[in-house]
């Protein structure tokens, strides 16, 4: 457990606790229950694609394909259902085994093609959006499945399923990257990709399998977007890949790989989705919500840059010593 | 030799960190026309005195004489004015640019139109190059030389900018006997003409060539002043470390008759041909030879990281194909790269992690990892080795480079490899951390395992080595028994490349 809640969370979680605290003072309604579990399915589709973007950064990659993912796998799935036939219980499996071939043919190109990671899945971005468009003419099909909604929408106990998905999925990557060879491998190939050739880990292997998950959470994602309008859309996703990316930073993980605590990325979603909650309560337009994200994404990678002058000003101001320890 | 007033005088400079003195009323005189060394082990406060002669840090106390004026150096551009050049341990060229943009950048000369004056760059930089009696082409693209060459390019930038006194940090670390040799020559020239020269470095036996008076500092105070220690490899190792060294080599023979592993007319197409040698049980053979010899070729190929055109390779007399790396650690072979940075550590990981990354297989189970096993090994040899006890709760950037390589080390006594292929395992580490790293080859010999070393020290390589082969273009010229070979067989067999050079050039 010590493993998994550590030191990396407190920077991250406090961040997230101020900027609740601010937006529940500011903002009446924020606090309401249904604004809770409002945020909760806000927050499930991003915080769940975020978790296969964090962890193609913890090997020192980088994931821009999934918003466009995203939207080819509901038009995949919407044709599926709707004019191929294919009964629900089929199609969902089908849409995750989807994402991960999409995440194993990314990895495969990165990996084994050397082509960077940013290369690939910008072409993919791009190339992804055009495929989706060539379903049903590019327009959008609507009225998949009645099923299909309570997947997004349905409740156990009176809490909304995402909630369930979330706790899963992000239990699942937490103790994958803390307890397994794998979740290790990850780290090493992240960290440092020459030490950990010659250490006997399969470099391109791990980094393949990191777009094997990135994939197979996307195609999670895009369940649950079909299911949220039970309809898929080749416009679904926009900018969803840089939202999770967003996450996964605000976290506090490293792009330069190897460093960072899955769960922040959890809290980083949370923190990101409360303040655009807060502008939407507020009525504030989505340009300013989009400035705002902004700002947010530089003031978390500043702070972890600047976290050494910060430290130094904070302790001058209380007038004690910086505990920092000279280099010689 | 010393003219009778110093060129640059500083007097009791301290220089304090949060927690630690690291320099306590250090004084140096320095004077034209000779070279000084600077000495001491990692952690003296070697570092902290080269920051502050160059400018990049004020000391807390103390003076600083510019010939018997009191001066101040501020910054690094102040040092530089006044003629201070440094050239320091990581290189601060730029790969991508010529070598004449390296050598004037930052001063470059420009035309009347506010263009760079090209023209002007290079016959410069072509002067200073032939000064220094180099030969080097200012079109060059300095990231395509050798490491030797970037560090005359270095140089020359001192040169250029007409310094009085060159502070040199660990010039060789990265440098083959023939470009130690090329440097030496060049330092020495420009002694002669007058330039005060500081020079820093671990390796204890060219020091004793090159430098006319020692300062030695011990834990940020000096403890020998110039003159007070001859230039001598033993005294200055006890000044050094603070008390006798019995043995500077405690070489221990666990050589066993059992043939391990058994190279056989070994050819690659870079540049390994026909090399044929054998290790036993609890050996260290030796690999001697100059840097370009074949050394590190000859230990990738075993590695399995260039494949082999001919030849054959036999492990416990069994003939073994090689195909990766990751195939070579599963057959019980195990790498300690040249370049721990670069190559050995992971920065995120603790002392445990690294421990263990060879291992990550035999410690898990369906893929799950046994931390407990992983935490009790790694605990085991951090005590054993002698490991900082930060080591546990710090991730290893915080460590020294002798506990690093340390750890480097232990990362294969986990993985419990058979034969250890160690590349420059003492580079860069202190006398005490290199006593270590000895230490723990005996250890491993003693358990029976195999080491081929790799060293450009060759009095390391002489005394630590059961057998030596002496390697001349990719090939083993001469596999015999240390103690039969002398520090002049091996730098001779460096000699020898050097006159044949340029016919290799046009062969």
């Amino acid at each position: 457990m010590k493993r998994i809640f550590d030191a990396q969370l407190i920077g991250p979680f406090v961040a997230m606790v101020i900027v609740a605290v601010i937006v529940a003072l500011t903002t009446e309604r924020f606090l309401n229950p249904g604004n809770l579990s409002n945020l909760s399915l806000q927050v499930s589709i991003v915080a769940l694609i975020a978790i296969g973007s964090t962890i193609v950064i913890f090997a020192a990659g980088i994931d821009l394909s999934s918003g466009s993912m995203v939207a080819l796998l509901t038009m995949i799935l919407a044709q599926l259902l709707k004019f191929v036939g294919i009964p629900l219980a089929l199609a969902l499996p089908l849409i995750l085994l989807t994402g991960g071939l999409l995440g194993l043919l990314l990895g495969i190109i990165t990996a084994y093609g050397r082509i960077p990671s940013f290369i690939t899945t910008l072409a993919a971005l791009i190339a992804f959006r055009g495929l989706a468009l060539t379903f049903n003419n590019g327009s959008p099909i609507f009225s998949l499945d009645p099923m299909l909604e309570p997947v997004f929408y349905g409740k156990l106990v009176g809490i909304p399923l995402p909630f369930f998905y979330l706790i899963f999925f992000y239990t699942c990557a937490a103790l994958m990257m803390n307890f397994t060879k794998l979740g290790r491998e990850i780290y090493a190939v992240g960290g440092n990709p020459a030490a950990a050739k010659l250490t006997g880990i399969n470099v391109r292997k791990v980094q393949t399998k990191t777009f094997v998950i990135a994939g197979f959470m996307t195609a999670v994602g895009a369940v649950l977007m079909s299911a949220r309008l039970n309809s898929g859309s080749p416009n679904y996703g926009q900018t969803l890949e840089l939202q999770a990316i967003a996450a996964a930073v605000v976290g506090g993980a490293s792009l330069a790989g190897g460093r960072g605590n899955i769960l922040a990325t959890l809290m980083g979603a949370m923190t990101i989705v409360i303040v655009q909650n807060g502008l939407n309560l507020n009525a504030a337009p989505s340009s300013v919500q989009n400035i705002v994200l902004g700002l947010i994404i530089l003031l978390a990678v500043g702070i972890d840059m600047w976290r050494a002058e910060l430290s130094t000003m904070l302790s001058r101001l209380f007038n004690r010593s910086p505990s920092v320890q000279g280099n010689q | 030799m010393p003219t009778s007033s110093p060129l640059w005088e500083f007097v009791d400079i301290s220089k304090a960190y949060p927690g630690v003195l690291a320099n306590d009323q250090v004084s140096i005189k320095l004077y034209g026309g000779s070279i000084h060394g600077l000495l001491g082990e990692n952690g003296c406060g070697k570092s902290t005195m080269i920051k502050t002669l160059s400018g990049v840090q004020q000391p807390d106390g103390g003076k600083i004489l510019n010939n018997s004026q009191e001066t101040h150096i501020t910054n690094p551009q102040d040092a530089r004015a006044k003629g201070i050049a440094t050239v320091f341990q990581e290189f601060s060229i730029v790969p991508t640019l010529s070598v004449g943009e390296n050598i004037y950048l930052g001063n470059m000369p420009s035309t009347k139109f506010g263009l760079i004056d090209w023209k002007k760059i290079h016959a410069d930089a072509s002067a200073v190059l032939h000064e220094m009696e180099v030969d080097i082409s200012t079109e060059a693209i300095t990231g395509h030389l050798s490491v030797g060459e970037q560090q005359l390019v270095e140089i020359a930038k001192a040169i250029a900018i007409d310094a009085q006194m060159i502070i040199l940090d660990e010039p060789t670390a990265a440098l083959g006997e023939d470009e130690i040799e090329t440097l030496h020559r060049l330092l020495r020239n420009m002694r002669n003409k007058g330039t005060a020269i500081l020079y820093v470095s671990h390796r204890l036996d060219e020091v004793e060539r090159i430098v006319d008076e020692v300062t030695i500092l011990r834990g940020g105070k000096v403890v020998r002043a110039s003159g007070e220690t001859a230039i001598d490899v033993n005294q200055i190792v006890s000044a050094m470390v603070g008390e006798e060294i019995a043995e500077h080599y405690p070489k221990e023979r666990n050589a066993k008759d059992t043939i391990v592993l058994e190279a056989h007319e070994l050819t690659t197409s870079n540049g390994v041909t026909n090399a044929s040698f054998d290790v036993r049980e609890g050996e260290v053979l030796g690999l001697g030879g100059v840097l370009g010899s074949g050394r590190t070729e000859i230990a990738r190929a075993l590695f399995g990281v260039d494949p082999i055109i001919s030849g054959e390779i036999r492990l416990e007399g069994k003939p073994i194909h090689i195909a990766n790396e990751i195939d070579a650690i599963e057959k019980g072979l195990a790498l300690v790269p040249e370049n721990r940075k670069f190559d050995g550590l992971f920065f995120n990981f603790r002392a445990s992690g690294n421990i263990t990354a060879a291992s990550l297989s035999s410690l898990s189970r369906l893929g799950v990892l046994n931390l407990g096993v992983e935490k009790q090994g790694a605990q085991r040899l951090i005590q054993e080795l002698e490991i900082s006890a930060l080591a546990e709760s710090k991730t290893v950037n915080f460590l020294s480079g002798g506990n690093q390589q340390k750890i480097v080390i232990a990362r294969w006594l986990f993985s419990d490899a058979k034969v250890l292929i160690m590349d420059e395992p003492t580079q860069g580490i202190d006398i005490g951390a290199k006593l270590a790293v000895y230490k723990l080859i005996n250890t491993l010999t003693k358990a029976g395992k195999s080491i081929i070393l790799i060293s450009s020290d060759h009095d390391e390589l002489l005394a630590m080595s059961d057998r030596i082969a002496v390697i001349q273009h990719g090939t083993v010229v001469r596999l015999s028994s240390a103690e039969n070979l002398t520090h002049n067989d091996l730098v001779r067999a460096s000699a020898a490349k050097t006159n044949q050079q340029p016919l290799e050039v046009t062969a």
